[in-house]
C-alpha cells in the first residue's frame, strides 16, 4: 500500500491560483466563498518603499494535510471520516451527518460544507478522478506551472517524494500538535 | 396523574404575569416553527455559520439546554438520591424540568444537525468511540431514558425503590454525558483556548449552578413570592450551596484566565484577551451571572429569598452568555492556514452574528421548554405527595 503525501517547493510559487482552478474544475467544487479544497497563502513583503524586501514575499499553497494522526478523524462520531488504504483522509458522505466537528477540530482549515451533498467535504488528493484511474498526479500538481508539487508515495524509497524529501530541508506546519501533517515545505 | 379534559388543560388563571409568560411561551413556539420551516426549506443557508465559524446560536442554545437539564437533575438528587429530608420535596420538579429542558436541547439540536437520521443509524453501525461527541449524544439518550424511569416512578406509578435506582442510575449517565459535552469543546487540539482538561469539570459545576437558578424560579413562580415554611427553609439552604458554588466557578474562571494568558501563547492568550474585553463577558458573564446573585447571597447570608429569585433571572441571562461565548469564543481566532495577510490586511478575529432564523428556533426552543412545563404542571401533581416521605 502507499502512503501519500505532497512536498512544496514553496518558493517557486508565483500566485498564479492555477492550482486552485484546476481543483475546482477536477472536482467539481461549487464556486462560492467558503468552498475551497486549497488556497494559496500571501505572506506579503516586508519593509517601506522603496525599500521593499522583493524576496521577503513568499506564497504558500496549502490544503488538506492528510494527517497520519488526524483530528478531524477522531471527532467524528459516526466514522464518516476515516483513512483510506493509502493513508489518506477521506469524507464518506452518506454517513456523514454534518455536526461540522471535523470543521472545529481541523488545525489547518481544511474542510468546508459541499452544498450539493450537504455534508463535509475537502481535498482527496483527487482519489477519485485521477488515482482510481490510475493516474499518479494530481490536478493541482498537473497544472502548476512552476512544478511547486511533488505528488508521490512516501514509502517508496525511490518516489520523487522520497527522494526529495531524504535530500532536502523541509518544514510541517503546526507540528507540535502531533497531528504529523503529510505535507512538506521545501526550505 | 390526573384525568383532565383539554378545557382544563388550557384554562389558567388570568393574573397579568401568568397572561404575560403565555403571550411569550405561544410568541416563542411560533418563533420555532418559523425557524423549523426556514430550516427545513433552505437548510443551512438559513443560519450565519460559515467555514470559519461553523457553531452558532443553536450549539449554545443546545449547551444551555442540556447544562439546565443536568443541573436540575444533580439538584433533585441532593434529595431522593442522598435522602437530605429538605431537598425530597424537589424531586419531581426537578426532574421533570431536567425531562423538558433536554427535549427542548434536542429539538433545537435537531435543526443544527444535518442528518440527524443518519445520525441515528450510524452512531449505531459505525460508532466514533474517539469522538466526544459521540459519547455525549449516546449518553444523553441513556440518561434521558432513565430519567424518564425516575419520573415515571416518582409521579405515576410510585414506587420508591425504583425511582431511586433509576435516579442513581441517571444521575451517574448525566454526569458522564455532561463532561463529555465538555470535552466537546476540551478536546479540541486545534483550539488552544478551549482545549484542556478544564472544560468537563466546569461544565458539572456550571450545571449546578444553573440548576439551582433554575429551582429557585419554578419555586418562585409555583408560590407567586408566598412560601410555606417548609418550602422557604429548603430554599434558604439551596441559596448556601447557591453561593458556595458561585465562589467556586469564580474561582475557577479566574484561574482559567490567567492561565490562558500567562506566557502569551499566541493562539490561545490573544483568543482570551479578546474573549474577555467583550461586554459579553464580563456585563454577561460576570456581572450578570455570577455578581449579582453571589453578592445577594453573601450580603443577605442567604436569607433574602425573593431577591434570590430574582437574581436566579439574570443569573440564567448570565448562563446563558456563558454558553454563548463558550462557543464564539473557541472559535473567533482566524485559523487561515499560512495566511498571513491578505492585501497587506492581517487576519482578524472571526466575526459572527445569529441570523434571524437562529435566534428564532434557538430562543424558540425556551418556548417549548416553556409549554412543555406548563402542560407537565397541569397533567401531574409536581409537588411533594404526603406519601413521599417514606
Ligand atoms: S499553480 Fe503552482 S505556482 Fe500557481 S499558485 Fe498553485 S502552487 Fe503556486
Ligand atoms: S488537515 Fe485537517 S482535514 Fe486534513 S487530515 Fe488533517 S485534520 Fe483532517
Ligand atoms: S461533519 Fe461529518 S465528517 Fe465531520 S465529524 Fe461530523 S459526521 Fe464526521
Amino acid at each position: 500500500m502507499a502512503r501519500y503525501g505532497m512536498a512544496l517547493n514553496y518558493k517557486n510559487c508565483i500566485n498564479c491560483r492555477a492550482c486552485e482552478s484546476a481543483c475546482k474544475e477536477e472536482n467539481g467544487v461549487l464556486l462560492l466563498k467558503d468552498h475551497y479544497r486549497i488556497w494559496v497563502g500571501v505572506k506579503e513583503a516586508e519593509g517601506q518603499f522603496p525599500n521593499i524586501s522583493i524576496a521577503s514575499q513568499t506564497y504558500h499553497p496549502s490544503q488538506c494535510q492528510h494527517c497520519e494522526n488526524a483530528p478531524c478523524q477522531q471527532v467524528c462520531p459516526t466514522n464518516a471520516t476515516y483513512y483510506s488504504k493509502d493513508g489518506m483522509v477521506m469524507v464518506d458522505p452518506t454517513k456523514c451527518i454534518l455536526c461540522t466537528y471535523c470543521i472545529n477540530a481541523c488545525p489547518y482549515d481544511a474542510r468546508y460544507v459541499d452544498n450539493r451533498t450537504n455534508t463535509v467535504d475537502k481535498c482527496t488528493f483527487c482519489s477519485d478522478t485521477r488515482l482510481a484511474n490510475g493516474e499518479t498526479t494530481t490536478a493541482c500538481q498537473a497544472t502548476c506551472p512552476t512544478k511547486v508539487r511533488v505528488f508521490g508515495d512516501l514509502d517508496d524509497p525511490n518516489s520523487e517524494i522520497s527522494v526529495l524529501l531524504a535530500n532536502k530541508e523541509y518544514r510541517q506546519v503546526k507540528e507540535h500538535l502531533g497531528t504529523k501533517p503529510k505535507l512538506f515545505y521545501i526550505l | 396523574m390526573q384525568t383532565i379534559s383539554l378545557k382544563k388543560l388550557f384554562y389558567f388563571e388570568k393574573t397579568p404575569l401568568n397572561l404575560g409568560i403565555a403571550i411569550v411561551t405561544v410568541a416563542l413556539l411560533a418563533a420555532f416553527m418559523a425557524g423549523a420551516v426556514a430550516y427545513i426549506l433552505h437548510g443551512h443557508h438559513v443560519y450565519n455559520v460559515t467555514r470559519q465559524h461553523p457553531w452558532g446560536l443553536l450549539i449554545a442554545m443546545y449547551v444551555f439546554f442540556v447544562v439546565s437539564s443536568t443541573g436540575l437533575c444533580i439538584i433533585s438528587s441532593i434529595g431522593h438520591v442522598f435522602g437530605i429530608p429538605e431537598f425530597q420535596q424537589i424531586g419531581k420538579r426537578a426532574i421533570a424540568g431536567a425531562i423538558i429542558t433536554i427535549s427542548s436541547g434536542f429539538a433545537v439540536i435537531g435543526l443544527e444537525i444535518g442528518h440527524p437520521m443518519t445520525m441515528l443509524i450510524y452512531n449505531v453501525l459505525t460508532p466514533g468511540l474517539t469522538s466526544a461527541i459521540w459519547w455525549m449524544g449516546t449518553l444523553y439518550g441513556l440518561y434521558l431514558t432513565f430519567i424518564c424511569l425516575e419520573f415515571f416512578f416518582l409521579a405515576i406509578k410510585v414506587n420508591h425503590t425504583f425511582s431511586k435506582i433509576f435516579g442513581i442510575c441517571g444521575l451517574l449517565v448525566g454526569l458522564a454525558a455532561h463532561s463529555n459535552l465538555g470535552a466537546v469543546f476540551g478536546f479540541l487540539i486545534s483550539r488552544p483556548s478551549a482545549n484542556g482538561v478544564f472544560y468537563p469539570v466546569y461544565f458539572i459545576l456550571s450545571a449546578m449552578i444553573t440548576g439551582c437558578y433554575l429551582v429557585f424560579l419554578m419555586y418562585g413562580f409555583r408560590y407567586k413570592m408566598n412560601f410555606p415554611e417548609k418550602v422557604s427553609v429548603m430554599l434558604v439552604k439551596l441559596s448556601k450551596i447557591l453561593g458556595m458554588l458561585l465562589a467556586v466557578l469564580i474561582f475557577f474562571e479566574a484561574w482559567k484566565i490567567l492561565t490562558a494568558l500567562y506566557g502569551d501563547m499566541p493562539e490561545r492568550a490573544a483568543t482570551i484577551l479578546h474573549a474577555i474585553k467583550h461586554p459579553n463577558f464580563w456585563f454577561g458573564e460576570l456581572i450578570l451571572g455570577m455578581l449579582i446573585p453571589f453578592a445577594i447571597i453573601l450580603v443577605s447570608n442567604a436569607k433574602a429569598i425573593k431577591a434570590t429569585i430574582y437574581a436566579s433571572i439574570t443569573g440564567m441571562v448570565g448562563i446563558f452568555f456563558m454558553r454563548y461565548d463558550l462557543v464564539h469564543d473557541t472559535l473567533l481566532y482566524p485559523m487561515t492556514t499560512l495566511k498571513r495577510a491578505e492585501y497587506q490586511v492581517a487576519p482578524s478575529f472571526v466575526e459572527y452574528f445569529p441570523s434571524a432564523a437562529e435566534f428564532a428556533i434557538g430562543f424558540g426552543g425556551i418556548g417549548l421548554a416553556l409549554f412543555m412545563y406548563y402542560l407537565a404542571d397541569k397533567v401531574f401533581n409536581l409537588d411533594e405527595t404526603e406519601s413521599a416521605h417514606h
